[in-house]
């Protein structure tokens, strides 16, 4: 059988303006084929260069980021680098881990046609394979929204549909998953399976949803990529999962219990670039949170999970109801201060070039915290969360910029905490470890996934929030 | 423009062809610039903001305002200085302060100022970005450059989002002691990490959206073909023109 994608030998060295110091490579011996109609698992921890991979494969590194490039490449036949990025347009669809990156358009259908329109694709045909791709992922009512307004999990459907409708013979996506509810995985695993194109996917983590599905599995683990077995694939990806990640020490008992509620709240958040679409709205009948408990928070891709975080937080206002903090009305500002909520993107909490100033500028924003005291407690920190003061986050993987914003919020030591999608991007054994850290002091965590067994596996408690109704139900379900 | 792109909404300007706005866009802001009263331009002010708050409402209608309210505040302050002869209107001691030529000339440009902000937004916040693109190619204009132009509207808010996210993540790191209280020195030192952040955000992302062009086709040789169409309504677009030539010209008659 001819080989849709063929890689030898392949490496990879980022380069930066000014290095004196060779960096080390992040990809040293990538080789594998993968025959036309196949589709491909490969594992790897954060970090281990499989967003790399899969732009060095859209041959868009070394083109847009400095470095050397080793090897070759080839896709349906044709060496990589005979070629430009538009030249793959109808050959290789990527499908990147963050849809942002991605996304270019002012409305869901320009996103989809643009890469229709570049095919030239007569405009009539292009017409409905936009309305039966936006059909598909459910983004129909979508057409003229701007996917500034959808949430991340939209979003990334958006992503999908867009790769869908141009339906390339190759595609190669980074953590496509992420941020999809079970019943938008299993769609897409259906896609993933349905005609005859080959694909390559890449994960930080083993789901359920995988077993025995994919034709061949990679590990992906120190810039060499190894082929086994599925169970072979799985168990050295757990092992080195779980090496990466020390044991935390245990939890401590807090000395006062504190809690946070909320009732009959109804939160109101309407799109502003189509008035036909009604406007979102969440009812919270009843939710409460006590310090040392992880509560789950589960719901389907626009539910709103992250809009009740941001109220719950003092971040956004709410039409009616209440919250409250033991027992008393919570004002805004005070939810602010008690209430740490990990964005979904942790870029939006990292803004300084180095890691110890990222941590000490929290501590410079609380007087309570005496100055000589900040070098110890950032050195702690870094420490606990296996960061290097001297490191910039913006030359950081995405699974350490989210160790850097947990860390950022240790430091804050609020009593509650929100982290939204914490288990995107990192291993499993990665999110149990940073809300164990959380934990230390007896916070209370909620967190926020569409991984049921990751929730089963952690929380205590569950919220789901369904068809604009938040209720409390068994843990997993 | 400043604060954001497409607003849903109902009226005679979302009706309007995109193109017969433009058309009248341009030729309200050269009138802006002619030698016309300025009680004149104030009036055009007067009627852009009537027309957004019938828009989008009073809230929204008041963003650009905030916006550059900044700039305004500078021109306020600085334009007196540059105006030293005349009518003296304040003066303390042996210090000129304000004469009558300053006021009259910090006016015109705050009429103007206003004027171009508000009609600017109003085609912006009334017509889907797809629509003012394909209005910029009818008018000649080539498809990158018509792309160029999409691609800054889409990422002015996309940067303001940004901004406004980064934002509330300093906010959730403040302390206790500090909430509630923040003085402007403390205000103004929050924003330069804001800003900053901001900024890094967007020069990131410069990268990615070169790399998404390219990779969805950006750069092929065969041609284009168009999702979206401006309807072509024949007689009808013709009338639109008309008028759009006519306000402006009948405003500049009034005004002079």
């Amino acid at each position: 059988m001819r080989a849709m994608l063929e890689l030898h030998h392949v490496g990879f060295t980022y380069r930066s303006y000014g290095d004196t110091q060779p960096h080390e490579p992040v990809l040293r011996e990538i080789s594998c084929v993968v025959p036309r109609g196949k589709r491909v698992l490969i594992l790897g921890l954060p970090d281990s260069g499989k967003s790399t991979l899969t732009r060095i494969i859209g041959n868009l590194i070394p083109r847009f980021v400095e470095g050397e490039l080793s090897g070759s490449i080839t896709i349906d036949g044709v060496p990589l680098h005979a070629g430009k990025p538009w030249d793959l347009t109808d050959t290789c669809t990527l499908v990147a881990q963050n849809p942002q990156e991605q996304l270019l358009m002012t409305t869901c259908g320009d996103e989809v046609a643009f890469p229709l329109e570049s095919l030239g694709i007569p405009r009539e045909v292009m017409v409905k394979r936009i309305q039966q791709t936006l059909a598909r992922w459910k983004l129909t009512d979508m057409m003229d929204v701007n996917p500034q307004e959808l949430s991340g999990g939209e979003r990334k459907r958006l992503l999908l549909a867009t790769a869908d409708a141009v339906d390339a013979p190759l595609w190669v996506m980074d953590e496509p998953f992420d941020d999809l509810d079970p019943a938008w995985r299993s769609v897409l695993l259906h896609r993933i399976f349905s005609g005859d194109r080959t694909v390559v996917v890449c994960a930080s983590r083993y789901m359920d949803e995988f077993r025995g599905v994919f034709d061949s599995c990679y590990f992906l683990h120190d810039g060499i990529l190894h082929h086994g077995s599925e169970e072979e694939i799985v168990l050295a990806f757990d092992q080195a999962a779980q090496a990466h990640v020390p044991v935390v020490e245990s939890t401590q008992e807090s000395d006062q219990s504190s809690k946070l509620s909320a009732e009959d709240l109804v939160i109101v958040h309407p799109r502003r670039s189509v008035s036909s679409a009604v406007p979102f709205s969440l009812s919270v009948p009843r939710f409460s949170l006590t310090t040392g408990e992880v509560v789950a928070l589960v719901g389907p891709n626009g539910s709103g999970k992250s809009t009740f975080s941001r109220v719950l937080c003092g971040l956004d206002p709410y039409v009616s109801g209440s919250i409250g903090i033991d027992g008393n009305h919570g004002s805004r500002e005070q939810l602010r201060t008690s209430v740490g909520y990990l964005f979904q993107n942790p870029d939006f909490g990292i803004f300084l070039p180095t890691i110890a100033e990222e941590l000490i500028w929290s501590l410079q924003h609380n007087p309570a915290v005496p100055v000589h005291q900040h070098r110890a407690i950032i050195e702690e920190t870094a420490r606990l969360f296996r960061l290097r003061l001297e490191d910039n986050p913006a030359t950081m993987s995405y699974g350490a910029r989210k160790y850097l914003q947990a860390a950022v919020y240790y430091i804050l030591d609020r009593p509650f905490y929100i982290i939204d999608e914490l288990d995107s991007g990192v291993t499993y054994a990665a999110a149990f470890e940073i809300v164990s850290l959380l934990r230390q002091r007896g916070a209370a965590v909620v967190l926020i996934t569409h991984d049921h067994t990751f929730a089963k596996n952690i929380a205590q408690r569950q919220y789901t929030i369904d068809e604009g109704k938040l209720y409390e139900q068994e843990v997993g379900l | 423009m400043t604060t954001s792109t497409f607003i849903a909404g109902k009226g005679v300007l979302y009706r309007t062809d995109a193109r017969a706005k433009l058309l009248a866009l341009i030729l309200l802001c050269v009138l802006v610039f002619l030698p016309v009263s300025t009680g004149g331009i104030w009036i055009l002010f007067g009627m852009a903001w009537v027309l957004a708050y019938h828009a989008t409402g009073f809230r929204q209608a008041m963003q650009p305002v905030k916006s550059i309210l900044f700039m305004l505040i500078i021109m306020t302050l600085f334009t007196p200085f540059t105006y030293r002869e005349g009518t003296v209107v304040l003066q303390l001691g042996s210090h000129l302060m304000l004469t009558r030529e300053a006021l009259e000339n910090l006016s015109i440009l705050m009429a103007r100022f206003l004027s171009i902000t508000y009609l600017c937004t109003l085609y912006v916040w009334t017509t889907p970005m797809a629509d003012i693109n394909l209005a910029l190619r009818w008018y000649g204009l080539s498809y990158r450059a018509a792309l160029v132009l999409t691609l800054a509207f889409r990422f002015i808010p996309f940067i303001a989002d940004s901004f406004a996210m980064i934002q509330d993540s300093h906010a959730l790191r403040t302390s206790a002691i500090h909430a509630g209280k923040k003085t402007w020195k403390r205000k103004i030192a929050d924003v330069v990490p804001t800003v900053t952040a901001a900024l890094v955000f967007a020069l990131k992302s410069i990268p990615y959206l070169a790399m998404s062009l390219e990779h969805r086709g950006l750069g092929r040789l065969q041609k284009r073909t168009s999702f979206r169409h401006l309807p072509a309504r024949g007689g009808f677009l013709f009338t639109q023109m008309v008028v759009s030539v006519m306000i402006p010209t009948v405003l500049w008659v009034l005004f002079t």
